[in-house]
């Protein structure tokens, strides 16, 4: 579904690149954590994804595509097929939950018949029957958030991409908004989910792809947060990224640094 | 749907900028009445002119009943008269001055008044007898008109000899003038109408950022996230150019259609459906100047 091959990117020339040379395959269907330290390149891979950003070198394949080979005109088309979610839900504040949710639906042209039969069948998959009235902000934040993936999911796309979802929210709730993912995960999407949050990765025992500085530094299917088990040329692979870091300062964490003052 | 939703988007999208839409209606108003008001002066120029003034200079008319002019006190002028004016005109003394001469009788000379009268009440009193028979002379030299005014005025049954280029180019150049002073108060205006709407289309793109950010995100067209904002700019500036063609309208149907053609009834004025012409030209011209300014300034300011 998504195809990553010896993909680079650099924002600055001067600092290292935010993804270097990554290769990576995610499954139609499956479910993967994306774990890393802030800078690790977490975002950069969500927004190559997107076809935000130009890929400096290497191929990015969504649901087949080379998105560098979709014209400017056919991006809206690629991003119908891509839900995505972010920590800071992203509401309209002014519009209750169904407008919300059906905002998605009526910007691509979807008639209101099918909008009025849609909306309150997604909203019951993220367990918000009954509060299509509410306004965002009578909403606790589990409740935004899932309005946030109800809006993601409305058009049925293959993949959902969750940007640190659970950041703003507490254990609980973050584990209930599991239960969304992994339930549109069951429906056939393809989720990405980058995170922080070691419980709910160990919780939910998904593939976990780690990066570090830019470069994937473990990929394992049904894993913790952090490794238990030593893989086998990692210790290389780990000396690799470091070892990229040293001409530009020696001091480990500066690349990071720069690229979080971006 | 998607028509009803870009239209509440517009909508909502005028109401929460509603000053600065004000604004672009009153400034695009402004210059457009401007760009109107020179094209009115050259209409009424050309209305001025009538049928003669761009083909002959000078004109010898001819005795009518009423005349009371001295050369006139023999009556109405006689056919003989006429003929030995005609000869006058082709004899070499004088036909090495003009180009060419026409005569015009009394009942082409009524159907030309009734043109350019058309907008005057003055065209109902008048019958064909009362207008002089008169040659129509194009010059070789429009300033060797005296030589033609010494040779005819003292003619039996003629009444008068006028140079119309002295009576109206005077007051054509004054008119002139002031289209130019119109056309270029109206190109600053039109400047100012231009940045104007730039800024109002970023602000508002600014405001509504949240909701083109998630417009993107679900894969909505350009068109249907841009042309909301250009067509807030468009309807402001068609709004405004509809005031200023109303303007206009209400210029020539009360002041010069009601005060001043009462007060000058021998001028011909331009009639308040003819204004009208304008309307179309102002508010394609305000409308497409307001769609391409927007759609710049969103090149700049609203990714897709």
């Amino acid at each position: 579904m998504i195809r990553f091959e010896n993909v680079t990117k650099v924002y600055d020339q001067k600092a290292r690149p935010a993804l270097d040379s990554v290769n990576l395959e995610i499954d139609r269907g499956e479910f993967a954590f994306l774990v890393g330290a802030s800078g690790s390149g977490k975002s950069t891979f969500l927004r190559l994804v997107l076809k935000e950003d130009r890929a400096t070198s290497g191929a990015v394949y969504v649901a087949g595509q080379n998105v560098a080979k979709i014209s400017s005109w056919r991006v809206p088309r690629l991003r119908r097929g891509i839900g995505v979610v972010f920590q800071d839900f992203r509401l309209l504040p002014q519009k209750n939950v169904f407008a919300n949710v059906a905002f998605a639906m009526q910007v691509i042209g979807k008639s209101r018949s099918v909008i009025r039969d849609t909306v309150p069948e997604v909203l019951k998959t993220v367990g918000l029957e009954g509060k299509e009235h509410r306004m965002p902000h009578e909403l606790s934040g589990g409740e935004q958030q899932r309005v946030a993936i109800a809006r993601a999911v409305v058009n049925r796309p293959g993949i959902l991409l969750a940007d640190e979802p659970t950041g703003n929210l507490d254990p609980t709730t973050s584990m209930g908004i599991m239960g969304v993912l992994d339930k549109i995960n069951q429906n056939g999407t393809t989720v990405v989910m980058a995170t922080h949050d070691d419980d709910i990765v160990n919780e939910m025992r998904k593939r976990v792809v780690e990066l570090k500085n830019g470069v994937v530094i473990r990929d394992e299917a049904r894993a913790l947060y952090t490794s238990m088990i030593p893989v086998v040329g990692q210790s290389r692979r780990l000396k690799d990224a470091s070892g990229r870091e040293s001409p530009d300062g020696g001091l480990p964490g500066k690349g990071a640094e720069g690229e979080a003052q971006r | 749907m998607r028509l009803a939703f870009i239209l509440s988007e517009i909508g909502s999208g005028l109401r929460r900028n509603l000053s600065m839409v004000v604004s672009v209606i009153l400034v695009t108003f402004v210059s457009l009445t401007f760009v109107g008001a020179a094209g009115m002066l050259q209409m009424q120029i050309n209305q001025m002119k009538g049928y003669w003034y761009d083909k002959v200079q000078v004109a010898i008319f001819l005795c009518s009943e009423g005349s009371t002019a001295p050369g006139c006190a023999s009556g109405p002028v006689t056919p003989e008269q006429q003929q030995g004016l005609n000869a006058l005109l082709e004899s070499p003394a004088v036909s090495q001055y003009i180009n060419d001469f026409q005569f015009e009788s009394k009942d082409e000379a009524y159907k030309h008044f009734k043109d350019q009268f058309s907008n005057s009440p003055i065209v109902d009193s008048v019958t064909p007898d009362q207008l002089p028979a008169s040659f129509r002379i194009n010059m070789k030299d429009p300033e060797k008109y005296q030589i033609i005014s010494e040779t005819f005025s003292s003619q039996p049954g003629v009444e008068t000899v006028i140079d119309q280029r002295q009576l109206l180019e005077r007051l054509f150049s004054v008119m002139n003038g002031a289209s130019l002073v119109a056309v270029g108060i109206a190109g600053v205006m039109i400047v100012c109408a231009i940045l104007l709407i730039a800024t109002t289309i970023r602000l508002s793109a600014f405001s509504r950022r949240r909701e083109t950010g998630i417009m993107r995100l679900v894969g909505a067209s350009k068109t249907v996230i841009q042309l909301p904002f250009i067509l807030e700019g468009v309807i402001a500036a068609v709004i405004g150019a509809a005031l200023a063609s109303g303007t206009l309208w209400a210029v020539a149907q009360f002041f010069l259609g009601d005060y001043m053609s009462r007060q000058y009834p021998d001028t011909a004025f331009i009639s308040s459906g003819q204004t009208l012409i304008l309307a179309p030209a102002l508010l394609i011209l305000g409308g497409s100047l307001a769609g391409i300014s927007s759609l710049l300034t969103l090149r700049r300011y609203l990714r897709v």
